[in-house]
């Protein structure tokens, strides 16, 4: 899927979000090594210390108001960009600031403009109810004594909790308890909010509902910026006003999703059809006009699927489809696929090669 | 202020949560003390001789060293304990990221703990008093202030404990040797003066031998504070040495969970 070779990183041309607007986060040429753990054969044998790179010379901006997706596979560094951000892991090199604090010399003012969302549901308290835990934090965020009661109850309501804010936390569903991560940090009214993963625990409708929550509550409504670090390429391209690509550490692309699509991954379809093997496939792939990726063998009462891509704008689509009436072969239906994060990381190192093969 | 008093809140409620632990913790009390009064009143004709300077009463004297100790106890480890619970379900760094600075956040997290054992501090010597221990009862300001320097020693000694876990992920031998250490020599039981020559000098090292002594003089014999004055400028003193060197390591410890990115390991 990946290669370790460094490629240079593709920069979005289309910018206007931060040529707009004020920065809410801007990182430059931030690094991050790890110590990486010696076994006991290693320690009695005295071999030196090693350190592992995972977070190497990122840079990026985010815009006041954004929707920013910082997407990668496991390991690419995105939860420890974001808890260098939050000022719980120290950088090693580089700049970083949110709302023009830097985080290592100013680190309590970034407290209170920022507020980070881990996926991690043991972080609250399972033995207290929803109430009493923003109660805890609403204190602990110094929120006015004569406020807090309106203010966490508005929290709860915002969330979608109301009705069970005086339910132990114990009790509740995943979703709900993701939802109570978000209220407790909304309870410091920040700029920047950081989501790590937030709809990993969630079913598909209740993410959708959350990602529409996250759009018309916080950054419509609240002028919240927003930061999500996600491994699903679907929620990043779908969602995020803007996107940085990561991988092993190092930033491969940033960019509006359209602009990421269009330049990195090939239009991908799916072909339900009665005869995946029939010779009109090959033919059309020896034209240049799809490649088959793959043929899945179970048939479904006698429908076979074939996953392909089909390179250009749509009309080679339809040229496609009618190619394949024309060579007798039944198709029941032919739909559009999104990319995968592989596929994304793929294409953007596969450009990246080419690129560096004509240069 | 507020910010302490919502973290000792939410640990009542979750201990509370726990009732029948919480029961069986002041119930456990009582099979402490009833087993000392028996046997504080057989051995009352044998030690009244050696505790002389600091009780008339062999009762008395061992239920101010147990009742002090148990305190002392669990202040020492309430700041490790409630930090390795608070690292291991992950709250601490949900804390860390709130603008409260880390001072209060260490008093609010041991905070429950420490009002919890001088609840079972009292509830020990309002039954010692029902067993016919005799208390100066106008001397509680001073055994308070005589608390207070104990709690602020062996609470740096709890920085230090902390300090290891959030570098080490445990606290060593540490707070056991330093309680062990007490509870056999800093004259809990008996008085420090009782014990082998040898091992007198290492008595003089503890705190609880200064505190236990001031608290007994003013509390069982009725004594001014003046005439423990030389034990409590010795605390004073343990305090001073002891709270900048807590402080240090763990501002050094933190230091380094933030470099080395284990902040919120467990």
């Amino acid at each position: 899927m990946t290669t370790s070779a460094p490629i240079a990183p593709y920069t979005s041309s289309l910018s206007g979000f931060v040529r707009a607007r004020p920065l809410a986060v801007n990182i430059d040429q931030l690094t991050k090594r790890f110590p990486v753990r010696r076994g006991l054969r290693e320690l009695l044998r005295g071999a030196g210390r090693h350190e592992t790179t995972v977070v190497d010379q990122v840079s990026f901006d985010v815009a006041v108001g954004e929707v920013f997706g910082v997407l990668g596979p496991n390991g690419a560094g995105k939860s420890t960009i974001f808890r260098m951000l939050s000022t719980m892991v120290a950088p090693d090199a580089g700049t970083a600031t949110v709302c023009g604090h830097d985080i290592w010399l100013e680190p309590s003012r970034v407290r209170t403009t920022l507020a980070a969302v881990s996926s991690d549901e043991r972080s609250l308290n399972w033995r207290l109810s929803a109430r009493e835990n923003l109660l805890l934090f609403a204190a602990l965020h110094k929120v006015p004594p004569k406020e807090t009661e309106a203010l966490v109850t508005s929290m709860l309501r915002t969330v979608g909790l109301d009705g069970t804010g005086n339910k132990m936390v114990a009790a509740f569903s995943s979703g709900m308890r993701q939802r109570l991560l978000i209220a407790r940090a909304l309870l410091a009214r920040p700029k920047v909010l950081l989501l790590d993963e937030p709809t990993r625990a969630l079913d598909p409708i209740s993410a959708q509902e959350f990602r529409q929550f996250l759009r018309t509550e916080l950054v419509d409504r609240q002028r919240c910026t927003i930061l999500l670090a996600t491994h699903n390429a679907d929620e990043a391209l779908g969602f995020c006003d803007r996107v940085v690509v990561l991988n092993r550490g190092r930033v491969l692309a940033t960019g509006t999703a359209t602009e990421l699509k269009a330049r990195f991954s090939e239009e991908r379809y799916r072909i339900w059809t009665t005869d995946p093997d029939h010779g009109c496939f090959a033919q059309l792939e020896t034209l240049g006009m799809l490649r088959r990726l793959m043929n899945h063998a179970q048939g479904i009462d006698g429908w076979f699927v074939v996953d392909c891509a089909i390179p250009g704008d749509p009309s080679r689509t339809a040229s496609v489809l009618q190619h394949l009436f024309t060579c007798g072969v039944s198709v029941a239906r032919l739909e559009r696929v999104e990319p995968s994060l592989a596929d994304l990381i793929a294409g953007i190192i596969g450009a990246s090669a080419r690129e560096n093969a004509n240069a | 202020m507020r910010e302490i008093a919502a973290l000792v809140r939410a640990s009542w409620l979750t201990e509370t949560s726990y009732r029948v632990s919480m029961l069986l913790s002041l119930a456990s009390l009582v099979f402490m003390i009833v087993p000392l009064y028996f046997v504080a009143k057989a051995l009352q004709p044998l030690m009244a001789q050696p505790i002389a300077t600091e009780s008339t009463q062999y009762f008395a004297f061992a239920l101010v060293g147990a009742t002090v100790y148990t305190f002392i106890a669990a202040c020492t480890s309430a700041l490790p304990t409630a930090l390795a619970s608070s690292i291991g379900k992950g709250t601490f760094e949900a804390f860390l990221g709130t603008p409260t600075n880390l001072g209060l956040l260490f008093v609010g997290m041991s905070g429950y703990s420490i009002v919890w054992a001088l609840v079972r501090a009292a509830v020990m010597v309002t039954a010692g008093v029902a067993l016919g221990a005799h208390l100066v009862w106008s001397a509680l300001p001073a055994v308070a202030l005589i608390l207070l320097l104990l709690v602020l020693a062996y609470g740096a000694v709890g920085l230090v404990g902390a300090a290891l876990l959030l570098r080490f992920r445990t606290t060593g031998p540490l707070l056991n040797g330093v309680l062990a250490g007490s509870a056999l020599l800093g004259g809990v039981y008996y008085p420090t003066h009782v014990i082998p020559s040898w091992l007198q000098d290492l008595s003089k090292a503890l705190p609880l031998s200064y505190g236990l002594r001031a608290a007994r003089q003013v509390v069982l014999l009725g004594e001014p504070l003046g005439v423990a004055g030389h034990d409590v400028i010795m605390l004073a003193l343990y305090v001073t040495a002891l709270l900048p060197i807590g402080i240090l390591c763990v501002a050094v410890s933190l230091r380094y969970a933030r470099r080395s990115g284990t902040l919120g390991h467990y």
